[in-house]
């Protein structure tokens, strides 16, 4: 079919973090992986952590001037976005210069980022180079849990990062990552984000891929913690509109109806890896291994978007097998998303499994009868609130 | 919502950018993790809020299109009001 022209490139400069949180959406196999039974919390303190992380390893990284080449690329295949992302994109020495290559390149410019290593110089360059927005991550409003959950100390850290990012002038976006340890607090999560004095809050929930897929007993919320936080989340909305902006993202696995995952595949957004390897999503690498990538060294960014196989393999509707495939839904959520239906069922090309009409919802279904031992989670069906579709 | 008086300067919020996409010609709003394509009266609107009040930027609309500034300032209230409850616009 013929491709669309995408909207927004999502920049995973680097795999290298200082943090350790358990639900990160990275691939469960990216070597700088915290081995389990060693506790993170005690070993590193942040600035540890990412002198560790620049000793071990630029390995195969994309160079500054690669980096270049893929933003003016991309603006010339029609993208209006950039996030800058990793991984922690501040380990990159070249993070400002790409910001200013962007720029230049007419892009919105988002810094998607955990605080760590954002220093007044840093925040300078990055402020002279026209940096649009920031997301700053945070893991709790406590610090000793928020502490533990990254695996480094680094709540306080943050705290100063906001304060810097405020006082430059650059509009702040907070995004704490919702799930069972945390879900109780998120009332002090808005009152923190207030205090921040931030545009826009994201409180997502979990979803499950790369580390939170093996960790998801542990981090799946129950139903009952859920729709709680869904009251709190939306009390808070209407409080603060025309204040700050909030969303919040169900886990996806208490919903009836599969997430319109990335707008369709390979229709609005890609995603390049730190070593040049071009996704259709993020998560796609880890969670479909035979997916055949490309990569921006081997191939031109145009034809890897318009015409190799993985951009195309679930583009448009004709991959869909039923019920998708008959579905009046089947243009609105795209049968949801090709990750979790082969995290799930083994097989990326069946109806995602969230969907109570697909024939796999058992799978679902049960990992939340073990996660709600009570049961009775079906009578809270509750929906999710899109993002991006507004 | 209260009706947006005559003496108010709308204008862009903090991080959010105007401007055209190239690859359809058409004007874009741009801001965190969205864009939204505007219409031909949406661009018309926010091409002038650069410092001009609600009421200039009426006189101005309705001088350029021939039009009765009465009949152009309900659309123009429209529009300003959708923009500011996406927290895309402020009013000062």
């Amino acid at each position: 079919m013929t491709a669309p022209r995408p909207y927004a490139l999502l920049a995973e400069l680097t795999y290298r973090c200082p943090l350790h949180c358990p639900y990160c959406s990275n691939p469960a196999a990216v070597e700088s992986a915290v081995p389990s039974g060693q506790s993170a919390a005690q070993s590193a303190t942040a600035p540890d952590a990412l002198r560790t992380a620049h000793a071990t390893a630029n390995n195969g990284e994309l160079t500054t001037d690669e980096w270049k080449r893929i933003i003016r690329d991309a603006a010339a295949l029609g993208v209006l976005q950039i996030g800058f992302s990793g991984g922690e994109p501040l380990v990159r020495r070249d993070l400002a210069e790409l910001v200013r290559a962007a720029r230049d390149a007419n892009l919105y410019t988002n810094l998607i980022t955990s605080g760590i290593g954002l220093d007044e110089h840093g925040l300078r360059a990055l402020s002279d180079a026209d940096l649009d927005s920031v997301q700053l991550s945070f893991q709790s409003d406590n610090a000793d849990l928020a502490d533990e959950i990254a695996g480094a100390r680094a709540h306080q850290r943050k705290l100063d990062a906001a304060a810097k990012i405020r006082s430059a002038g650059i509009p702040l976006s907070l995004n704490f990552v919702i799930h069972r340890r945390n879900i109780d607090r998120l009332s002090q999560m808005i009152e923190l984000s207030e205090t921040l004095g931030a545009e826009r809050v994201e409180l997502a929930n979990v979803q499950f891929y790369g580390w939170a897929f093996l960790n998801r007993a542990a981090v799946l919320p129950t139903c009952e913690q859920v729709v709680r936080a869904r009251e709190i989340a939306t009390a808070a909305k209407a409080r603060l509109a025309g204040r700050i902006d909030i969303f919040y993202v169900l886990p996806d696995y208490y919903e009836t109806r599969p997430k319109p995952c990335l707008n369709g595949w390979g229709q609005r957004y890609l995603t390049i890896n730190p070593t040049g390897d071009v996704l259709p999503c993020p998560t796609a690498s880890s969670a479909i291994p035979d997916l055949r990538l490309e990569n921006v060294r081997a191939r031109a960014l145009d034809w890897i978007w318009r015409e190799s196989e993985s951009f195309n393999r679930f583009r448009g509707t004709d991959w869909m097998p039923e019920p998708c495939r008959s579905c009046p839904q089947r243009e609105i959520d795209f049968g949801g998303c090709r990750c979790q239906a082969a995290l799930l069922t083994g097989n990326a090309a069946t109806t995602d499994p969230v969907c109570t009409l697909s024939p796999n919802r058992s799978v679902v279904d049960e990992v939340l009868r073990n996660t709600n031992p009570s049961g009775d989670y079906r009578r809270h069906w509750i929906y999710r609130i899109n993002q991006w579709v507004r | 919502m209260a009706e947006i008086s005559e003496g108010v300067e709308p204008r862009l919020a903090k991080g959010v950018r105007l401007q055209t996409d190239s690859a359809t010609g058409k004007s874009v709003l741009l801001f965190p993790e969205g864009i939204i394509e505007l219409n031909e009266t949406a661009h018309e609107i926010l091409s002038r809020c650069d410092g001009r009040t609600l009421g200039e930027i009426v006189r101005a609309l309705a001088e350029e299109y021939d039009m009765d500034p009465a009949a152009i300032a309900s659309d123009v209230r429209e529009t300003l009001a959708d923009l500011r409850q996406r927290n895309l616009l402020q009013l000062i």
